[in-house]
């Protein structure tokens, strides 16, 4: 259906299109322009705890200190890792998940979306209390003979990447989810019959078959997990704080919003290039299965 | 053999994601301020504690009054947002649709701190409608894809019917395509209440420490000393997620919600 001409009276014309210029207007005031703004401040000049026009790539040049190199370097490593385990547990469990009967997956879809909806604080929180000594987890395994004595595990580089790969899991089974249900039950059969064990029709039909999804979902946690918070503040160590968290240090408790603001351009480019690159390998991927 | 193998990794998994959550409701229910897992004794006073206590009630009613209103204008933006791509296909609709998924594609610190900038400039901060106008904008892509998902199922046939027997646009509208949506409006403001009523760092960036929202309020909390009140909100969450969830799988399709599809649909 194109657009047709109006009705009689003038009044519905206006009428019509006063809702999509009311969804415009939110999502340009209140959306695009502050990141117009942000993208204009990252230039400003900064005075005492405040700042003032200007233009000036002072707080761009602070990409060479070592505040932002170790905080970027800290944050890719943990992303890469807390993306791969998460997409390592979510694919074979989302893929038996769609091979599930209805009723199976639709509880195990509202378990998910609950842990998937579940806060950066609240997740961060359970997980410190799962490794802290009075009540976590090394309490079972003195229980079963396997340890001594009780012990804190809730601070360090493993509680932060276990912290962010649990956040992660339920992400990527809900992106991998329609894919695993496209796929087509007949081709492992087909496998099968020809002599494939379910192992190896596995690996050698059903992974190549997603490849593409496989690769743009860890590309997606890579940029969730890149933006974690509350997960390195409160389960790891200051020599663990990720790149979100600098750029909350500076803007809240330094005051310096210019380089905060320069911090996120630099955050929103990465993201931009690694978004344009799922789109790409989603265009490939109907490309493949028509 | 195999079936076990898989059936025993997917329980793994379930039981894994489900450890945390378990382990925090066991510690809210400690009669004493310990955090004790199995809990000593049992008590609801710390649940008792968030509607007495002031400072963690009023940080409840603002989440409440956030999420709700949130849900109320995602969905404002996002149906004619929807509604106009698949009515008329226009290039501009597109554009704006495209602008709708990108604050679900980008890392919520920088949306947070585009609107933290935003409003220091404008002069108007801490106050409550940035951070529901921020989670409105913020949580828009989800009511927007739903709710072009319900309509990209209208049977077109539908409403050339409906015009056949002289229905004008605005009819059309009111009696066959607004009951035909309504379900995934009503799951699209259920998904933002939930995510609205969870979100932090947006709260806590446009907050600035004056409107303080229940997540906030854990994560100073969290930071000032332990209080076993964290663990029972924390169960607090996990409840309305339970609910709302269950309730939209009870009542709708939750998998064709989240984009399943069989091959024989195509």
């Amino acid at each position: 259906m194109s657009a047709e001409p109006s009705s009689p009276t003038g009044r519905t014309t206006i009428g019509r299109y006063l809702p999509i210029g009311y969804a415009s207007l939110m999502l340009g005031v209140f959306f695009l322009i502050p990141f117009g703004i942000m993208v204009v401040t990252s230039f400003y000049h900064r005075v005492g705890s405040t700042y003032e026009p200007g233009f000036e790539f002072t707080h761009y040049l602070r990409f060479f200190s070592p505040l932002f190199t170790t905080h970027l370097w800290v944050s890719i490593k943990f992303s890469v890792v807390a993306a791969a385990a998460a997409v390592t547990i979510a694919f074979p469990f989302t893929y038996f998940l769609s091979r599930y009967p209805r009723k199976v997956q639709v509880t195990a879809l509202v378990f998910v979306l609950c842990v998937l909806s579940l806060s950066e604080v609240i997740v961060a929180y359970s997980w410190s209390v799962l490794l802290s000594r009075p009540a976590g987890i090394s309490n079972l395994l003195v229980w079963l003979g396997l340890m001594d004595k009780p012990q804190s595990w809730s601070r360090g580089y493993w509680s932060v990447l276990m912290g962010l790969t649990y956040f992660n899991v339920p992400i990527a089974v809900l992106i991998l989810y329609p894919q695993c249900t496209r796929l087509d039950r007949e081709i492992t059969e087909a496998a099968r019959t020809m002599g494939a064990s379910p192992v190896r029709a596995f690996f050698t039909v059903v992974v190549p078959m997603l490849r593409s999804s496989i690769m743009s979902t860890s590309i997606l946690l890579f940029v969730f997990t890149m933006g974690a918070f509350v997960t390195p503040i409160w389960l790891g160590r200051p020599e663990d704080w990720m790149y979100a968290v600098l750029i909350g240090d500076q803007v809240l408790r330094r005051g310096n919003a210019p380089f905060a603001a320069a911090l996120a351009m630099f955050f929103l480019a990465v993201t931009l290039v690694l978004v344009l690159v799922t789109v790409r390998l989603g265009r490939q991927r109907e490309a493949e299965n028509p | 053999m195999i079936r076990l193998a898989r059936d025993v990794f997917f329980g793994l998994v379930i039981i894994i994601l489900s450890a945390p959550l378990i382990i925090v409701t066991g510690v809210s229910f400690n009669q004493r301020k310990f955090m004790m897992f199995p809990p000593r004794g049992f008590s609801f006073r710390w649940y008792a504690e968030i509607f007495e206590k002031s400072a963690w009630f009023e940080a409840l009613m603002t989440s409440l009054t956030v999420a709700a209103s949130a849900g109320v204008i995602a969905l404002s933006i996002a149906w004619p947002t929807s509604y106009f791509l698949w009515r008329y296909r226009i290039t501009y609709a597109k554009a704006l649709y495209a602008v709708g998924l990108l604050p679900f594609a980008l890392p919520p610190v920088i949306t947070a701190l585009g609107m933290l900038i935003f409003w220091s400039t404008v002069g108007w901060v801490g106050r409550i409608e940035n951070i529901v106008i921020g989670h409105g904008v913020f949580l828009v892509t989800l009511p927007m894809v739903m709710i072009s998902l319900g309509l990209e199922s209208i049977d077109r046939e539908v409403i050339e019917a409906a015009r056949t027997m002289g229905a004008d646009d605005r009819r059309t509208f009111l009696t066959v395509i607004l009951p035909l949506i309504a379900p995934y409006m009503v799951a699209g403001f259920a998904f933002v209440f939930v995510l609205s009523m969870n979100e932090f760092i947006i709260s806590y960036f446009l907050g600035q420490f004056a409107t303080v929202t229940l997540p906030v309020k854990i994560f100073s909390q969290l930071r000032s000393g332990y209080s076993p009140v964290i663990a029972s909100a924390a169960v607090m969450f996990i409840l309305l997620a339970v609910t709302v969830f269950g309730l939209i799988a009870r009542f709708g399709d939750l998998p064709k919600l989240l984009g399943a599809w069989k091959p024989s649909d195509r």
